[in-house]
C-alpha cells in the first residue's frame, strides 16, 4: 500500500542538485505509485536517457510510451515515460490554441530559437505549460516530473513568474498565469526535494526549499535524503574492544582490515549524523531517508529497494 | 591542448609520464568540466591553491549559480563581487589565489557601456525591459559573460593562471560554444533585419522576420515586440566588436596553454555523462588534457577466514567492511571507462575524504592529493 503523500498532488516535481540521484528517486516514486495500481506518467525534462531502461523500458523520447506494467493486487499499475522537448511543446501549444496554418508556418519560419531569445524563460514555460495541460486533461493518476538539476530547477520553476513580470498580456501571459496557478495549488502540484547528507548538498537544498516555497508558493512533499549509510552503532567501539567483549580472537590481518574500514566509516557516519541534524533544525519538513546501496552501478534490483524505502508513511504538514 | 588536434608538435612530444602537476604548471587557462555533484568546483579551487603555492597568481572563476565555490572559500554569498577577491592565507613564494563568482548582469552592463560609444545610447539599452530580462536570466547570456570575463581577466595581465569552473553539463559544453553561438545569432537573418533602420526594415524584411515579429506579437503582445526590436537595433553598432571578441576568445581557448580537465566520480551515472562530455570536448577541437576521478571510496584490505559473527558490535564492523568493500570494488570497475576516455592523458584518483571538503584546510588537503 502506498503512503498517502505519494498521491497528495497530481503532479510531483522531483528536484535536487546534480549527483544526488533525483532521477532515480523519480523512477522509484513512479514505481511506488504504480505498485498500488496507479497509472503514472514520468516526464524527464532534460531527457535523461537512462531512466527508461532503469524501469525496464526503452530510453525516453518525446513519445508517450509504456515502460512497465506493475502487478498491483488483483489489477495492475503502469509506468509511462516521455520527455518534453521545447520545440514539441511549442508546436503542441500552437495546435492547442487553434493557431491557424499561416501563423503556424510563420512560427516555424521564425524558429523557436529566435523567439525564445526574445522571450527569456519561454522554453521552460512551454514545457511547464505542456505539463499543466497533461495535468488538466488527467493524462495520468500521477505525473512525476524529473526536473533539471538545482540551479536550473529554480529557474525552471520560476519561468512562469519571471514571464509574468515581462509580458503584460497575450497568450504567453495567459499561459504563465495558468502555470503559476497550478504551481501554487497543493492539490495539483508539489515539489519533492532530494539531497545527500553532506555539507554542500544540504546547504543547497535548504536554499532551494526556501526559494521554491516562498517565491513560488509551491508546496513541498517530504524531503528525501538519499544514499545514507545504515547507522551501525557497533562501529563506535573499537575493533579491539568489540572483539574482546565478544570473546573473539582476530588475526592481525583481519583486525587491521576492520580497523581500516571502521576508521573511515566512523567519521563518515558522524558527518552524516551531523548533516541529518542540520536538516532537522533548518527545514520543518517530514523526511525520508533512503539507504546507500553497496554498488556504484544502480540497476533494476536497486530501484526496487529504493521504492520499498520510499514507500513509508509520513505526516505532511498542512 | 594535448596532441588530439595534431597540430602541435610540442604537445605530441609530451612524455606519457606527465602528471596533473605538470599540466597545471604549463597552463595559463585551465577549464574544469564534468557532471554535477562530483566536486568539480572544489577541485577547481584546490588546483588554484596548488598553483598559488608554486608562486603563481591565480584566479578561480565559477559560473555555477549555486555558488559552491563561495561555500568552500568562505566568501559572503550575498555580496555582489565584480573584481576577484583575494583568498587570505593562500600562496607562497609570491603566489596568491583570487576567487571570483561570475556576476553575469554586471558584466553584461559594463560590456554595453564600454561598447555603446556614448552614455545616452548605453542608458537606453540598459533601461530596455528585454535587455534587463536577457541580462539577468538568459542561460546563454550567462555563458557568454563568463567568456567575456575570462577575456578581460586574461587581458589585464595581472594573473598567471585563470581557472574557469564550468557549470555542470551532460552532453555539451555550452560555455565553450557560447562565442560561436553569439556569432551565429548575430548572423541570423532575423537579427540582421531587425537591426536595420525602420524604413529600410519595412522594405527588406524577409518572410522569416515578419513571421518573427508577428509570432511574438501574437504570443506576447505588441509591447514586447517594440522592446525587442529596439533592443536589437540598439545593439547594432556593437556587432563588429562582439564578433571580434568571440573570435578572440575562441582562439584563447584553443591555445596550447589552455587546458581542459575533466572532473568525475566513480558512480556509473557520472561516468556515463563524463564519457559523453569528454567526447564533446574532444570533438569541439579542445582536447582533454587530464581526468580527475574524485570521491573514490577507499578499498579496505580483505578479511581472510573470518568466522561468522551474528551480532554484537563486531557484527556491525564486519557488515560495514563488507559494504565498503562491495562499493569500492564496484567503483573501480566503473572507473575503467574514464581511464579509457583519458586516452593516455594523466588520470588522478582522489579518495573520498573522511570529512567533506568545505573549508580552506580541506581544500589544501585536496590540493596535495591532486598534485602529489
Amino acid at each position: 500500500m502506498q503512503p498517502a503523500w505519494v498521491t497528495d498532488a497530481r503532479v510531483v516535481v522531483v528536484a535536487g542538485k546534480g549527483g544526488v540521484g533525483s532521477s532515480t528517486v523519480s523512477a522509484a516514486l513512479a514505481l511506488v505509485a504504480a505498485r498500488d495500481g496507479a497509472d503514472v506518467l514520468l516526464i524527464s525534462v532534460d531527457g535523461r536517457p537512462g531512466i527508461g531502461p532503469l524501469l525496464g523500458g526503452a530510453p525516453l523520447d518525446r513519445e508517450d510510451r509504456v515502460l512497465r506494467i506493475v502487478p498491483a493486487g488483483k489489477g495492475s499499475g503502469r509506468i509511462r515515460g516521455r520527455t518534453i522537448p521545447p520545440q514539441q511543446a511549442f508546436a503542441d501549444y500552437l495546435e492547442l490554441k487553434g493557431v491557424g496554418g499561416v501563423l503556424r508556418k510563420a512560427a516555424a519560419a521564425a524558429s523557436l530559437d529566435s523567439i525564445a531569445a526574445a522571450t527569456p524563460g519561454l522554453e521552460h514555460l512551454l514545457v511547464l505549460g505542456k505539463i499543466k495541460e497533461l495535468e488538466r486533461e488527467r493524462a495520468a493518476d500521477l505525473i512525476v516530473v524529473d526536473a533539471p538539476p538545482a540551479g536550473h530547477a529554480a529557474s525552471f520553476l520560476r519561468s512562469a513568474s519571471a514571464l509574468q513580470a515581462v509580458v503584460a498580456n497575450g497568450p504567453v501571459r495567459v499561459q504563465a498565469d495558468e502555470v503559476a496557478a497550478m504551481l501554487a495549488d497543493r492539490n495539483r502540484c508539489q515539489a519533492l526535494l532530494v539531497t545527500l547528507a553532506e555539507e554542500t548538498p544540504v546547504n543547497e537544498v535548504i536554499e532551494l526549499a526556501y526559494d521554491i516555497e516562498e517565491a513560488l508558493g509551491l508546496s513541498l512533499a517530504p524531503l528525501v535524503v538519499n544514499s545514507c549509510w545504515p547507522d551501525r552503532d557497533g562501529l563506535l567501539s573499537t575493533v579491539t574492544a568489540a572483539s574482546k567483549s565478544q570473546g573473539v580472537k582476530l588475526s592481525a590481518a583481519n583486525k587491521a582490515a576492520l580497523d581500516a574500514s571502521a576508521d573511515f566509516g566512523r567519521s563518515r557516519l558522524e558527518g552524516q549524523r551531523r548533516q541529518l541534524a542540520r536538516l532537522a533544525d533548518e527545514l520543518a519538513l517530514p523526511r525520508i531517508v533512503l539507504p546507500r546501496l553497496p554498488t556504484a552501478d544502480f540497476g533494476a534490483a536497486e530501484l526496487e529497494i529504493m521504492a520499498d524505502a520510499l514507500a513509508v508513511p509520513v505526516t505532511v504538514q498542512r | 591542448m594535448t596532441a588530439t588536434t595534431g597540430t602541435t608538435p610540442a604537445a605530441e612530444a609530451t612524455p606519457p609520464s606527465t602528471t596533473l602537476a605538470d599540466i597545471l604548471a604549463g597552463s595559463r587557462v585551465l577549464v574544469t568540466c564534468g557532471p554535477g555533484g562530483v566536486g568539480k568546483t572544489t577541485c577547481a579551487a584546490a588546483l588554484g591553491i596548488a598553483a598559488a603555492e608554486t608562486g603563481r597568481r591565480v584566479v578561480v572563476m565559477t559560473v555555477d549559480p549555486a555558488r559552491r565555490l563561495a561555500d568552500a572559500l568562505g566568501i559572503d554569498v550575498d555580496a555582489k563581487m565584480y573584481e576577484p577577491h583575494e583568498v587570505v592565507g593562500i600562496g607562497s613564494r609570491g603566489g596568491a589565489l583570487f576567487a571570483l563568482m561570475l556576476d553575469a548582469e554586471t558584466t553584461f552592463d559594463r560590456m554595453i557601456v564600454e561598447r555603446a560609444g556614448d552614455a545616452a545610447k548605453a542608458d537606453k539599452i540598459l533601461a530596455n525591459p528585454v535587455y534587463r530580462s536577457i541580462a539577468g536570466s538568459l542561460a546563454g547570456a550567462q555563458d557568454y559573460m563568463a567568456i567575456e570575463r575570462l577575456h578581460q581577466l586574461h587581458d589585464s595581465g595581472e594573473y598567471d593562471l585563470l581557472i574557469i569552473d564550468t557549470p555542470p553539463s551532460r552532453d555539451a559544453i555550452d560555455l565553450l560554444e557560447a562565442p560561436d553561438r553569439l556569432v551565429r545569432f548575430l548572423g541570423h537573418p532575423i537579427y540582421r533585419a531587425l537591426t536595420m533602420p525602420s524604413r529600410s526594415f519595412a522594405r527588406v524584411a524577409n518572410a522569416g522576420t515578419s513571421a518573427f515579429v508577428w509570432v511574438v506579437r501574437r504570443l506576447a503582445g505588441p509591447r514586447l515586440v517594440e522592446d525587442t526590436i529596439e533592443f536589437f537595433r540598439s545593439l547594432s553598432g556593437m556587432e563588429q566588436g562582439l564578433r571580434q571578441r568571440a573570435a578572440e576568445v575562441a582562439e584563447l581557448l584553443r591555445a596550447d596553454s589552455s587546458v581542459f580537465v575533466m572532473v568525475s566520480s566513480p558512480r556509473a551515472e557520472a561516468v556515463h555523462e563524463s564519457v559523453h562530455l569528454a567526447n564533446a570536448v574532444i570533438d569541439g577541437g579542445f582536447g582533454l588534457d587530464s581526468v580527475v576521478i574524485n570521491l573514490v571510496h577507499p578499498l579496505p584490505p580483505p578479511l581472510i577466514d573470518m568466522p561468522p559473527i551474528a551480532d554484537g558490535p563486531l557484527a556491525d564492523h564486519i557488515a560495514y567492511h563488507r559494504d565498503l568493500t562491495a562499493l569500492a570494488t564496484s567503483e573501480r570497475e566503473q572507473m575503467a571507462a574514464l581511464i579509457a576516455v583519458a586516452d593516455g592523458a594523466p588520470v588522478t584518483e582522489v579518495p573520498l575524504l573522511e570529512v567533506d571538503v568545505h573549508d580552506l584546510d580541506g581544500l589544501g588537503r585536496l590540493a596535495e592529493l591532486l598534485v602529489r
